[in-house]
């Protein structure tokens, strides 16, 4: 094979190599725009007293969760929609301020589809729903009581 | 899980997978014309293994994209295409170099490809969710740490090979520990550092206008550095040591936020370094290659000298494949494999290399940012930063950019141990992008 035959293939190779590349690049630029992906993550809904004096009929569709113990804390329920968290720190949709046994940010309550599903955000003392400690996502369903540190939510809907 | 046909996930999960399946044939198509190259310049016919090589690669493609289809529908479209890439490009430098030498790497290197497959499979089948990882943080730590020092056992286990005691035997099979324990070791720190971030971001004790962290928080930042210490003076792996170290450090700053200890980390290795330096020959060596590799140019500085005229000779365009001598550099198939892809495609090829090691590095902090759960955000920016950072080492070192210390390019050298760990690299990070989608469609 002659050699500038050979210097064509090479070019042929690089050229295509490059085109690879821009290829990615493109993947990538349209997963950075567009897409679902890019859009922001809903920010916590104004959750209690306010949010609550929504018609009675949207009130019955979705998901509440009410603090059952300790008592007084809130008797107002907490709306779901996107995503809730919970915790003893300040920005914490529900904020557990007095509750020493519950981690700045605690758990996260979120929706997927129409379901309610829990996580804990590496809690020092864990979440447990009805009683037992939580590992991973786990579903929500109507009357599981959620354990956070010293407080216990009701959820309904 | 299932999910409804037409959900935001179900279309994202179509849309990247048809995105693989079109990067992945741009690759197949460059590994093939890259071999036909190749057999041109030796010979006069195609190579006869061709429709074989291009059979194969495309057979691992499509295994690998089933199962991504199967076990993680809507990864990140572009992990799996980048690393066939440089997967396909190392193997033909490999068998670049076996023709020039009459070695057999590249024999072997499939064989460890085709592990490597299978490995990554298999951790998408097995790890189904990167929680479970976290449960088993202690477990991880321990053997991450058993694994790295498991090279300094007795003389049946622990193997030194060309100085550097990093190999470990188990029967017939030889293998480097310390790739296996870098996995390991990400997990551990990423659940101890999602603890514990908040006690190591806000301080507690104050110095001046410093506050610094209670230093009961910090005693694992020094056994880490301890044992980073250790692996560089007693199996004599510059290498994994900086690599550890600021793979600890990175994800230390990453967690916190905090780039005291950034500062305060590099400080401690900087350090570390300077007395090794000053009490190992080994180290000084390295250095003083590094410093002046002309001073003993036919013994020590010979390889990164022979390297340098390899990227010289290389130019911009490259020699060719099968028109240079890669021959001439020591350990071109693992260590020096960048000089011989730089002679041969020259500069072009190279900045391939390097942007799609960076494109890697992209994806990966990519899936970091879109995770929600910290441990998911802190686990892929480690395995990111391996990455990366093992990249940089290498790349860095035959540049003369910083000592050299014998470490594999990322899917490119020949190794199987490094090969087979950084395949399950990133199988987690097309887990953990996976999850990330679940999340962003569902919120």
């Amino acid at each position: 094979m002659n050699d500038q035959t050979l210097d064509i293939l090479k070019a042929c190779l690089i050229a295509l190599i490059y085109l690879f590349i821009g290829r990615v690049v493109w993947v990538v630029s349209k997963e950075l725009r567009g897409t679902p992906l890019a859009a922001p993550i809903p920010q916590t809904s104004p959750s209690g007293p306010q949010a609550s004096s929504t018609t009675e009929q949207k009130r019955h569709r979705r998901w509440r969760i009410t603090v059952r113990e300790p008592r007084g804390l809130s008797d107002e329920p907490f709306l779901v929609s996107g995503e809730l968290t919970i915790g003893r720190g300040g920005g914490c949709a529900i904020s557990l301020a007095d509750d020493t046994f519950a981690s700045a940010l605690h758990a996260r309550l979120f929706l997927r589809e129409d379901t309610l599903w829990i996580e804990d955000l590496g809690s020092t003392n864990g979440t447990t729903v009805n009683g037992v400690a939580i590992s991973s996502s786990t579903q929500l369903r109507k009357g599981d009581m959620i354990g956070v540190g010293g407080t216990a939510l009701g959820v309904d809907r | 899980m299932t999910t409804a046909l037409h959900s935001p996930y179900r279309q994202l999960a179509i849309g990247r997978r048809r995105a693989e399946i079109v990067l992945g044939l741009h690759v197949l198509a460059i590994v093939a014309s890259g071999y036909v190259v190749l057999g041109l310049a030796k010979g006069p016919t195609l190579p006869p293994d061709l429709a074989f090589i291009a059979g194969a690669i495309a057979a691992m493609y499509v295994a690998v994209h089933v199962a991504i289809r199967r076990f993680a529908p809507a990864a990140d479209p572009t992990l799996v295409p980048l690393i066939a890439f440089l997967n396909g490009l190392g193997f033909i430098a490999i068998t670049r170099i076996d023709l020039a030498r009459d070695t057999n790497f590249a024999r072997i290197q499939a064989t460890w490809i085709l592990l490597g497959v299978a490995v990554f499979i298999g951790v998408l089948v097995v790890v189904r969710e990167i929680a479970l990882l976290e449960r088993f943080r202690y477990t991880f730590g321990l053997a991450g740490v058993g694994f790295l020092l498991l090279p300094l056992a007795p003389s049946p286990i622990g193997r030194t090979i060309n100085g550097a005691r990093i190999w470990a035997a188990l029967g017939p099979v030889r293998f480097q520990p310390g790739e296996v324990a870098k996995v390991l070791l990400v997990v551990f720190f990423a659940s101890y550092l999602v603890d514990k971030r908040e006690l190591l971001a806000r301080g507690t004790k104050r110095i001046g206008r410093l506050h610094l962290p209670d230093p009961k928080h910090l005693g694992p930042l020094f056994l880490v550095w301890g044992v980073s210490i250790l692996v560089m003076v007693a199996e004599k792996d510059l290498g994994s040591s900086l690599l550890l170290f600021s793979l600890f450090t990175t994800m230390l700053y990453m967690a916190t936020n905090r780039s005291l200890y950034l500062l305060g980390g590099f400080g401690m290795f900087a350090i570390g370094a300077t007395v090794a330096f000053n009490m190992f020959t080994h180290v000084q060596t390295r250095v003083d290659t590094w410093i002046d590799p002309w001073a003993d140019a036919q013994g020590k500085g010979y390889q990164i000298i022979q390297s340098w005229y390899a990227f010289a000779a290389g130019g911009i365009g490259g020699t060719g494949l099968g028109l240079g001598s890669p021959d001439k550099v020591p350990y071109a198939e693992t260590d020096f494999i960048f000089s011989s892809i730089g002679e041969e495609l020259g500069l072009l090829g190279s900045l391939a290399v390097i942007a799609t090691l960076l494109l890697i590095v992209g994806s990966g902090f990519r899936i970091a940012v879109d995770s929600q759960r910290s441990f998911n955000q802190l686990f892929s920016a480690g395995l990111t930063t391996i990455i990366g950072v093992q990249s940089f080492i290498i790349i860095g070192g035959v540049l003369r950019v910083i000592p050299l210390t014998g470490i594999t390019l990322p899917f490119v050298s020949y190794g199987g141990s490094s090969l087979i760990s950084n395949f399950a690299i990133i199988a987690l990070l097309v887990r953990a992008s996976d999850e990330a989608a679940h999340r962003r469609v569902a919120s």
